[in-house]
Order: C-alpha cells, then structure tokens, then sequence
C-alpha cells in the first residue's frame, strides 16, 4: 500500500497562445486552462502506483476558477480524492511550494508525484524546495518507479549518466514526460468523475514576490520567410545560402 | 559582486566561470574530477567529494555561503543543478530566479530574462534574489591565464543511495559549437531515415541533432543530440530542419541560429514561420538532392 499525493499544476494551452500584433504580448484571456502537460504524466505515474500496490492518490492542485474542470481530469484518470487551492495569481515558485507545502503536511502519504519541469514555466524548482520545506527526500526525474519494503527505488535520467537509485518513504518523485503515455479515461469514468465533489480551501500563506515583470513579449521574428514550392528552384536556392556559409 | 558558481558539469561550470568574472570574484565548487575547470578565473575550485546527490551538495554550499559572505549563488540549470538551486533556495531563505539566458546586476537588484510560456514569449524581469540558474551555454569559455587554488569539501550524508550506474550511449557530438546543424524531427518517420540525413551533414561537414520525439520517445538519436527547450540550445550559422514540424518548444532550443532552413511536406508546418528558406517537398526526396549538389 502506497498513499500518494500527486501534484497538478493548471497551465495556459501554450499552442493556443498567439502575441497580440500590436503590442507582442500573450493574449492569455484567449488561451483556455488545461492540466499541465507533465501533470499528465505524474498523475498517471500515481495511478499506475496505486494499481500496483494499492492505496489512495490525492491530487494537489493550486488554481484558479478554471480548476474545477483541471481536477476532474485527474478524478477521470484515477484520483481518489482531490484539493483545489484557490486564487492562484500566476507562476511563482516560491510562493507555489508554500502554500503545497502547507496543504501536504495535514495529508497522510508515503510519496509525492509532480512534474520535473512544468511545460510552462519550466523552472524545476519545486522538487527541491518541497523537499527542504517538508524534510522529505527527493527522487529525481524518474523514467521507472518501484517501491520495495519502506524504500522507493527509481531509474534517474541525468545529461551524462542513468542511475538507479533509492531512498527511505516518505519521498518526494519527479517524473519525466517519457516516463509513460498518460491514459485517456473512458467517457463513464469521465462521467463519474464530473459528479464528484471537489474540495476546494483558501490558503493561510500571504504570498511573497520577489520578482518584478518588466516586459513578457513573443520575440520578433526576422527571418526571411522565402518558401519554395517549385522544390527544383528551392534546392538550387539553398545550395547557394550553404555553400556561402561554409566558405 | 562576490559569486560562487556550482555545477557537476566542469564544462558548463568553465561557462558560468567565464561569464561571471566580468561581473565580479568569483569562486566555484564542482562535484565532478573531469577537467577541473581551474583556469577560468575563479580564486578558488572547490570540489566536494563524497555522494554528491542535491542534499549533500546543497549544504555544502549552504556551508559556504554562510562562512565567505557570497552575494549570489549561480548554478547550471541540469537536472541535478535545479534540485540544488531549489532546495539550497529554502536553507538559506532566498528565491531562485530559474532558467535565465541573460543576468545583469544594477542598484542591488538582478536584471534577468527567460522563456515564458514555453518558449512562446520572452520575459524580462527584475528579482531580488540571491540564487540563480542559468541555461547551459550562456557563453564560450574562455581561459583567462589565471590559476585557481584547489580545496576539498567533503560533502556530508545523503539521503539518496546510489545503486548502480548505467553509462549511457551519447553521440559525443558538439551541437553548441557546431557550425552547421542537420536536425530530424518526427517527419522523418523511420529510424532509417537518419542515414538520409547523416549524408547531409557529412557533406556540409555538420552535426546531426533531433528533436524531442526522435531523441527521447523514439530514440532514433542520442538523447545528448536534442535541441529544444528541454535539450541543447544551440546557435549554428545553419540549422536544416529536415520534418520537424516546429512546435514552439523545438524553436526555443534553435532560435539563435544565423540561418534556418526548412524542408517539409506540411505547407502549414509553422516551422516555415521561423525559417529563412523552406522547400515545401518530401524531405525523402528533396535531401538526397541537396546532399548531391553539396557533395565535392
């Protein structure tokens, strides 16, 4: 028996974000909420874990009034029970662990699942951080995940090297998007779960920035643009852009 | 400004070694023996023996910090960097401004930029903060004729045991240094298809790289051989993308290239966004093409 905490963050979908022409900044209001991409595979870790071993997944969300729909996504997918952490302003890691951090110590678990890098924002600091908060130990960015006795046991992907490694429950697991494909729950469990209550709290933690945005635009794009479709006319084009290049 | 610099990476650290001394002393610790990076320019290399896993490396620099009055603490963004920088972040009461291309210093406050939104946009911010991440490549190394003073920490307890390791099959290849880059992306279809690609980059005398899907979920590449977002950035003078559709997490890792040409059969691919020259055709048909009228 495992009992999990999986972490779920909401995110902006980043193929629907177009710049405004005038300005270059994101138009988000167009942009809808989904579950962040990596999320995905967290949850889908916990509930394989759970399968396996048995015990309860919780998932975590941090949100806004679009999380409902967030959390029943992951009720759908196989989560248990779920909380929803209201009035999440925007990315802010620091603030973001706190308030999780507050909300996991009143919940009973053996592990947390999250993301090792969200899609989004991609800072990867909230493995670290949770760690140092809660006092629990970290696995990181995971591909293969086994629990033995009181011990997890993962297979850590690094830039240079793979290693096996393992440490004492409770522990914290990031996981990575290859470490599987995230199910797409049948409509009747996506039915059940649209009737499931969803327990939604403030939170006590006041938030701290520490950061100040001075401007967020899509960058300018200068490329020439010249598209052949006459492929003929295009290689003969590019084979001269190639050899001056390598001149 | 007082920096110390970590990394496991002494080539990612010789980087950070190379951009920081403009900005002030700087000290750096590493946990790996390979090339000990001591003719950069840091006053002293620090290197932490024993199980370097993020909880041991972060108190020793937790340690450090406290004892030699550092301003800043500046890691490289690796997976083992983030886990440091984040949990370091809490020991010593600080934010982490993540994943920056740019730091600057002014009136006691960082000046920094990263990617928003997946590399859709860029943002510019200012942080007060004293522990940074920066992304790999933030500049050449550069020897400066000085030699640093070695000293050894050893690191204290982890609790994360090592079973074994597993050496992984990298291509070896230099992508952030390369002058011309053959890139793969799903389009390509087949495994065998690299070879079609491999004879372009052999007669331009570039590297083979890929993205996401090719390296990681099907890989046809080495995972070291990925440019986007989550892999290597790189800036060659051309960039072929041969099939690569052009999802904005891709763009991220090649937006500094000179040139980008593109070939795909998807006339919408948005890849043609962000080229220069794009042949709308079958990369199949078209490569072999090029490689000949390139080769001799």
């Amino acid at each position: 028996m495992v009992d999990i905490i999986v972490l779920v963050k909401q995110m902006h979908d980043l193929e629907q974000i177009k710049p405004d022409p005038s300005t270059g900044e994101p138009m988000l209001e167009k942009s809808p909420f989904k579950m962040e991409t990596i999320s995905e595979n967290a949850v889908e870790a916990a509930v394989q874990l759970k399968e396996k071993y048995g015990g309860k997944v919780t998932a975590l969300l941090f949100g806004n009034s679009e999380a409902g729909q967030i959390m029943k996504k992951a009720y759908a997918m196989g989560c248990d029970d779920g909380y929803v952490i209201t009035e999440y302003t925007g990315n802010n890691h620091l603030y973001t662990s706190q308030v999780l951090a507050e909300k996991i110590k009143t919940i009973k678990h053996d592990l947390i699942l999250l993301g090792n890098q969200s899609a989004d924002s991609v800072t990867g600091m909230l493995a670290g951080r949770l760690s140092a908060i809660l006092g629990e130990p970290v696995l990181g960015n995971a591909v293969s995940i086994e629990i033995e006795g009181e011990d997890a046991k993962i297979k850590r992907v690094l830039e240079k090297n793979n290693y096996y490694v393992k440490t004492h429950l409770p522990a914290i697991i990031s996981v990575t998007q290859e470490i599987n494909e995230p199910r797409l729950p049948p409509v009747m469990r996506i039915m059940q779960a649209g009737r499931k209550p969803i327990n939604s709290e403030k939170t006590t933690v006041q938030e701290i920035k520490n950061f100040t945005v001075v401007s967020n635009k899509a960058p300018i794009s200068e490329r020439k643009k010249l598209i052949f479709e006459d492929v003929d006319k295009g290689i003969e084009e590019v084979v001269k852009v190639i050899k001056e290049e390598m001149r | 400004m007082k920096f110390l610099t970590f990394s496991e990476d002494n080539q990612l650290l010789a980087q950070m070694i190379t951009f920081l001394r403009s900005r002030g002393e700087v000290d750096a610790a590493t946990s790996s023996d390979k090339d000990m990076p001591i003719e950069y320019g840091a006053d002293v290399v620090y290197a932490l023996r024993g199980n370097a896993q993020y909880d041991s490396i972060s108190a020793a620099l937790k340690n450090l910090f406290k004892s030699s009055g550092y301003d800043a603490i500046v890691i490289a963004s690796t997976v083992l960097g983030r886990e440091v920088a984040g949990h370091l972040s809490v020991g010593i009461d600080s934010d982490v401004a993540p994943e920056l291309s740019s730091l600057e210093f002014k009136d006691g406050k960082a000046i920094t930029k990263r990617w928003g939104y997946g590399g859709k946009t860029v943002i510019e911010e200012t942080w007060n903060a004293r522990v940074f991440t920066l992304l790999p490549g933030i500049t050449d190394a550069e020897k400066n004729g000085s030699e640093s003073t070695l000293k050894d920490i050893q690191l204290g307890d982890s609790r994360v045991e090592i079973i074994s390791e597993e050496p992984k099959n990298l291509g070896g290849g230099n992508l952030e240094s390369a002058k011309i880059i053959v890139s793969v992306g799903r389009g390509l279809g087949k495994k065998e298809g690299i070879e079609v690609a491999q004879k372009l980059a052999d007669a331009v005398g570039g590297e083979i790289a890929g993205s996401r899907p090719v390296c990681l979920d099907y890989q046809w590449l080495s995972e070291d051989r990925q440019v986007g977002l989550s892999g290597k950035k790189v800036k060659p003078k051309v960039y072929i993308a041969l099939g690569i559709s052009g999802q904005i997490q891709h763009i991220a890792g090649m937006r500094g290239s000179k040139i980008v040409i593109a070939i795909n059969k998807d006339k919408s691919a948005p890849i043609f966004e962000e080229s220069d020259y794009g042949i709308v055709g079958d990369l199949y048909q078209v490569t072999p093409k090029l490689t000949e009228k390139l080769t001799g």
